[in-house]
């Protein structure tokens, strides 16, 4: 189902999802899904747990085990590309659980973003900027930090890999409310500079909030799609929770 | 007596030195990539071998061949990662590890069998092999352990040097720390892997180069090597770099104080401490942080 007007990608979108499925081994967990994001947008997934939306994020970035249909990114087909070359070539992830490396320093953890990124104008100093905290703590071992430190380091990180479309799937699982407002206060600052944005999250609210175009997932299809404003929360729960 | 036994630990801790060379690539291979490589001994042996008849062939120093050998080493460690090993790496099925690496040291062994014959090999390095250094108090240090000794320490410091202050260090941690981590955020870890295995595999080169001169080799040596250098890993802790040369050091003088009580002794002392620590402390001596 489609609310109000759920086009904004324009002609040609930074991606474009067509009749995607994503396979972990026999099992389907998406179920040929049609998906666009524009240079500088904010889309949202909603969707409850296994509803396929960590397996979406995994395919684009090329970390499961087989789709079929087409993925394009600026135009150039994914398909068969390893990870490394499609984030060098512009997508960056932050994974679900952060996932930083513990016994790397903040710095170390910062740097490898930029190692394997694309070459571009973000610098740790614009990093540090957004979190003025992991200036201070830059020597320290990235264990040592609060979950809410470890996912500055994690956006930090993403962020210093240049991407063109930064993937962020489960930013506020397990973190506390008001860390979780300091890291949705800093999505629309990436967004101003063109980078499109994926948001995962299982906190429709902020998820909603932060969005131009959301689409909401059930049992590996799209239940709904559409303008976070031109839709009420009664609608949006019944397609999330497909009553 | 009192000044025997010093000089028996003195002996020991230098011997210690070699242990630590052999472990030390087994310690990345564990810590880093948790490859548990049954051929890493005869690996060794194979790169003496290799130094032995470059020496013999060239008439140079076990040295420069050693040096001459260290670019090639890596290229080889690079591409067995890359081209085999990577498929037996990453499975919480170790049985596939264990086969592969098995069958790989039963190829080497016999393949040097083929091609060398059975009899004993030594590299020749001239008067350093015998000269000695009078330490007071009774102890006197042949050169080459001591020189031997300072290579493993001169070793474990430029791998951790390597480790801890180079970027493909931080990002070998990385893999070591989360390999799936580290593939999600597009660092390949096969590539990581390969270089790490470029790595040990000079390391292999180096301490082929210091047993040979120190010791006679032949084919069937390698799984000596290997269960010493087993110990030393799980004694100094799983993928330590300096808990491997203090697990060295405690093997070299377990055996020399064994050797005090016994000759027969020797050996076995060092089995006993092994089985000891892994009873006190299974987690090793020095366990990595």
């Amino acid at each position: 189902m489609v609310v109000g007007d759920a086009s904004g990608a324009g002609p040609q979108p930074l991606l474009s999802v067509r009749r995607l499925k994503v396979f972990h081994g026999k099992f389907e967990a998406v179920h040929g899904v049609d998906m666009d994001v524009g240079e500088g947008e904010i889309v949202s997934i909603i969707g409850a747990n296994g509803a396929g939306k960590s397996s979406l994020m995994k395919a684009i970035i090329g970390q499961v085990d087989r789709v079929e249909g087409d993925i394009r990114f600026d135009g150039q087909s994914l398909a068969g590309r390893a990870t490394a070359d499609i984030v060098a070539g512009g997508i960056a992830l932050i994974p679900e659980g952060r996932r930083l490396f513990p016994s790397l320093s903040v710095e170390e953890n910062l740097a490898l973003g930029w190692e394997v990124g694309r070459k571009g104008e973000i610098t740790l100093d614009d990093v540090f900027e957004l979190f003025p905290i992991l200036r201070e703590r830059r020597r320290q071992k990235a264990r040592e930090l609060s979950g809410g430190q470890q996912q500055m380091v994690a956006v930090g990180r993403a962020m210093l890999s240049n991407p063109r479309l930064l993937l962020c799937d489960e930013i506020s699982l397990g973190l506390a409310p008001t860390i979780i407002n300091d890291i949705y206060k800093v999505i629309p600052s990436i967004r101003e500079r063109g980078i499109g944005i994926i948001v995962v999250d299982q906190d429709i609210g902020r998820s909603l909030a932060v969005a131009d175009r959301f689409y909401c997932m059930l049992e590996g299809d799209f239940s709904l799609t559409g303008r976070p404003r031109e839709t009420d929360r009664d609608t949006v729960m019944k397609h999330y929770f497909g009553l | 007596m009192f000044n025997g036994f010093l000089n028996q630990i003195v002996q020991g801790i230098l011997h210690g030195g070699l242990y630590a060379m052999f472990a030390v690539g087994l310690s990345l291979s564990v810590g880093v990539m948790r490859l548990i490589n049954i051929a890493h001994g005869d690996f060794i042996v194979l790169a003496s071998f290799v130094l032995f008849t470059l020496c013999t062939a060239l008439g140079i120093s076990p040295f420069l061949a050693m040096l001459i050998i260290l670019p090639p080493a890596f290229v080889f460690g690079y591409l067995m990662q890359h081209v085999l090993l990577q498929k037996i790496v990453g499975s919480s099925n170790i049985l596939p590890m264990i086969l592969v690496t098995f069958g790989l040291s039963i190829i080497i062994e016999n393949g040097l069998l083929i091609g060398y014959g059975p009899n004993p090999r030594k590299l020749l390095a001239g008067d350093l092999q015998i000269a000695s250094l009078q330490l007071g108090g009774g102890v006197t240090v042949g050169l080459f352990p001591l020189i031997t000794f300072g290579a493993a320490v001169a070793l474990i410091f430029l791998l951790d040097l390597f480790l801890y202050r180079s970027r493909i260090g931080a990002k070998i941690r990385a893999v070591s720390d989360d390999v799936d981590a580290a593939d999600l955020i597009g660092l390949s870890s096969k590539r990581i892997y390969a270089i790490a295995m470029g790595i040990v595999a000079m390391t292999i080169a180096i301490s082929a180069c210091f047993m040979g001169i120190r010791t006679n080799f032949d084919p069937s040596s390698g799984p000596t090597q290997l269960l010493t250098a087993f110990e030393v890993v799980v004694m100094g802790g799983l993928g330590s770099l300096w808990g491997t040369l203090f697990g060295g050091i405690m093997i070299g003088v377990a055996q020399a104080v064994g050797a005090q009580i016994d000759l027969a002794w020797e050996v076995l002392a060092g089995h006993l401490l092994f089985l000891l620590v892994l009873v006190v402390r299974p987690q090793g001596l020095l366990p990595k942080e």
